[in-house]
């Protein structure tokens, strides 16, 4: 469950950020990302592009388009879906 | 002396090891604020609020996560459905077999105009469907039912009276203090809209957690209003689930013992768990039911009851009954009225109440015995 020391997560290919109203739904769709084998990665909620969860997630932006079908089809609320390209 | 533990209906006792962990594990290595920032410790306390929620949904056949709210108590997740739905002209329909966390809510209500009809359930604590169903008039806004008594364990068919209320579009609120954990419960297949139960009991977490299924949260009002961590620049509550419902910081050091106690629970099977207390129930009906100078109440017949029985003995308050049991036998026991004043008035032991077992998962034959035994010998000395 926990996080051991020196294990880092990758974020040079995560591209895409979500942003979401409340906490409980990032955290829902990391799991729902997780397990349809995509990386997502939760981070502090950047205020410039929403001040209404202190959570985002972000993702590889190949991902882009599958992420909005995944999130959809498992009912996940989120806020907006923002890509940034290399 | 061993001590032997039969108070399981006020707060279960002992927690398996798994949930002292959890707790303790919390405190060392946690200790984040879920919901109010992205950093790592705040995540993780996310993360063990929502597995907490995971599993509720799951044992209580829920699809959404979202739709259980974490509360203090049973005590306040009652409140929160019954002060969130209940408006000045409404009717509220219940039944004489309620603890006082539904009783007092419903009393105050009185004085602001909500009209509290009462269904009377037998001497054995049964409560019919068709006495809610007769009760039920235009106004009646909801329904309050207890799945099961805490004074005798009587279990209440809520799969009746949810149909009951769906066909005549009023909302049932159920109070599974007793039963979650220790009765299945399926919130689809019963047509509950509000449950609200403990976590503290047959959960086998923490004091301080409870919570409230909620099917539609547009029908209720939240009992508070306050920080959530979401829509942080704006001055009114949020409307989405579960923040509408929960403002303030939760209870994570609890939340985290409750994940684990709800996860012991899964593991086990609440059908195993059900065996178990009805098996025990059994031998402590065919050891007491012979003794003339006991009195017992509820069903008595092995079935529809939960792990708890009444009883009294001839000549001899339940006071003084409860003291020799604690003193000369270890055995602990709750006793008097149980926080539910009408529920002994409907079984015709008001104003002096009874003595009541409770059991649980940990409870063994070896230890139901020994209170058969203890009480025997309480019942011929006298």
């Amino acid at each position: 469950m926990w996080k051991k020391r020196g294990q880092k997560e990758d974020l040079s290919k995560l591209e895409g950020v979500v942003t979401f109203f409340g906490s409980h739904h990032a955290l829902m769709a990391e799991k729902v990302l997780k397990n349809n084998g995509f990386k997502a990665v939760l981070i502090p909620g950047p205020r410039a592009i929403s001040p209404n969860c202190g959570v985002a997630l972000r993702f590889a932006f190949e991902a882009g388009d599958q992420i909005k079908l995944i999130l959809e089809r498992n009912f996940v609320t989120y806020e907006s879906i923002h890509l940034y390209p290399h | 002396m061993r001590l032997r533990y039969f108070d399981n209906a006020a707060t279960s006792w002992p927690k398996p090891r798994s949930v002292q962990t959890a707790v303790s594990e919390f405190f060392r290595r946690g200790g984040g604020n879920p919901g109010r920032s992205g950093h790592v410790k705040a995540i993780e306390a996310g993360r063990t609020v929502l597995e907490a929620r995971e599993l509720l949904a799951r044992l209580f056949n829920n699809d959404d996560p979202s739709h259980i709210v974490f509360t203090k108590n049973c005590t306040e997740a009652l409140n929160l459905a019954i002060f969130g739905l209940l408006k000045p002209g409404d009717q509220v329909v219940t039944t004489s077999m309620e603890h006082n966390s539904v009783l007092r809510p419903l009393k105050f209500l009185e004085d602001s105009g909500v009209r509290v009809c009462i269904a009377e359930a037998d001497s054995q604590g049964r409560v019919s469907p068709e006495s809610i169903a007769e009760a039920v008039i235009s106004e009646t806004a909801l329904v309050v039912v207890t799945h099961a008594s805490n004074v005798c364990g009587t279990i209440t068919d809520i799969e009746s009276i949810g149909r009951c209320c769906r066909e005549r579009g009023v909302a049932l609120l159920v109070d599974a203090a007793q039963t979650a954990g220790c009765v299945p419960i399926d919130v689809k297949q019963t047509e509950v809209d509000f449950l609200a139960f403990s976590g503290h009991k047959g959960f086998l977490g923490p004091q301080g957690t409870g919570g409230l299924y909620i099917r539609d949260p547009d029908r209720l009002q939240p009992l508070m209003r306050g920080g959530t961590g979401s829509l942080s620049d704006r001055e009114e509550q949020p409307e989405f689930l579960p923040d509408r419902f929960e403002s303030g910081t939760l209870n994570v050091y609890g939340l985290a013992g409750l994940r684990a106690g709800i996860a012991y629970i899964s593991k086990n099977g609440v059908e195993n768990i059900q065996k178990h207390d009805l098996r025990l129930l059994r031998i402590l009906l065919e050891e007491l039911s012979g003794e003339s100078k006991i009195t017992l109440y509820g069903p008595c017949d092995g079935t529809g009851q939960t792990g708890v029985l009444s009883l009294n003995v001839q000549d001899r308050s339940p006071s003084e009954v409860g003291e020799a049991l604690e003193k000369r036998f270890g055995i602990l026991t709750r006793v008097g009225l149980h926080c539910a004043p009408r529920a002994h008035r409907t079984l015709n032991t008001f104003p002096h109440g009874t003595v009541r077992l409770s059991w649980g998962i940990f409870t063994t034959e070896r230890d139901v015995l020994a209170v058969a035994r203890a009480l025997k010998s309480l019942a011929v000395r006298h």
